[in-house]
């Protein structure tokens, strides 16, 4: 129980991280930054902690399922965002 | 195969340990009072060539320190990647080549 | 059964996590382009699964995660969709 609070406060701690983030933030790519990077650790380890409260096999196996989804599948969503972006790469490169 | 599986358990360690310092630095940088941060694209050649490699590889940039891969282009010779620089350009242009050589040891 | 409706460790996280959401929902009124929304409505999936799983600790059954399973299936698929589709249009 105790340890199911500790992961639960530092998780909803990095997704609180992340909002403070979106706002903060002066461009959408460092906005991606922040919401790629502090959303998936905050759901992994609210996810863990959920699983450790419960600590059944059903429930551990479908908790790494959807952590090994939610690693796989952020850092493509947040290429995909930014392939969608409307021309304000232009002017910023330096190689 | 051994060698391979070694290689591989030790990109995984290196990947947590990664992953807990990239976040532990996005929650300084927002919730600092002063937004005093460069960024900006830099672009980096590429020396894998594997569809699981290059899958590997964004991952593994996207989820370290202040760096985020946005495109890759057709033909696989080049990665644009933004980068929230905390140190000099130099040495985030050996961190993607080192990563690189990390991640050819276990997939080739 | 009323005593399970009484937890404050789960009180202040349901705190943080609207807190959390209001931020991601102003940052939807006002971001200047499109593609700033789709950043802010995948933090609001990931903010509705953080609220299922703490739900699921405060009643108890161990069944609401496979909301979890599905709401991350379709916010990824929805994100992917939406920009393409502004790739396309562009």
């Amino acid at each position: 129980m105790m340890a199911t609070m500790v992961f639960f406060f530092l998780g909803a701690f990095f997704i609180l991280v992340s909002a403070i983030g979106l706002i903060r933030f002066p461009d959408l790519y460092t906005r991606m930054h922040a919401t790629t990077k502090a959303t998936s650790f905050g759901l992994l380890l609210l996810i863990l902690g959920t699983a450790i409260y419960f600590n059944t096999g059903m429930v551990w196996l479908k908790a790494v399922l959807v952590i090994i989804f939610i690693y796989l599948t952020a850092p493509l969503a947040s290429h995909s965002i930014a392939q969608s972006d409307e021309g304000s790469k232009e002017g910023k490169v330096d190689s | 195969m051994l060698r391979k599986t070694f290689y591989g358990i030790r990109f995984l360690v290196y990947y947590l340990v990664q992953l807990v310092k990239s976040n532990i630095q996005v929650a300084l940088m927002s919730l600092s009072p002063r937004l005093d941060f460069r960024y900006g694209f830099i672009q980096v050649p590429l020396s894998l060539k594997s569809d699981f490699g290059l899958l590997l590889f964004s991952n593994f940039v996207s989820m370290t320190p202040g760096s985020l891969v946005t495109e890759i282009d057709d033909a696989r010779t080049f990665a644009t990647v933004h980068v929230i620089f905390t140190s000099s350009e130099k040495e985030v242009y050996d961190g993607v080549q080192k990563m690189q050589d990390m991640i050819k040891r276990f997939t080739a | 059964m009323e005593s399970t409706f009484i937890n404050i460790p789960l009180l202040i996280i349901f705190g943080m996590l609207l807190l959390a959401f209001i931020l991601a929902f102003v940052r939807m009124l006002k971001g200047p382009e499109t593609s700033d929304r789709i950043v802010s409505m995948d933090l609001i999936s990931s903010v509705t699964m953080a609220f299922v799983l703490s739900y699921s600790i405060l009643v108890n059954k161990a069944i609401y995660f496979d909301i979890v399973i599905v709401i991350s299936l379709i916010s990824f698929i929805g994100t992917v969709a939406v920009s393409t589709y502004l790739k396309q249009k562009k």
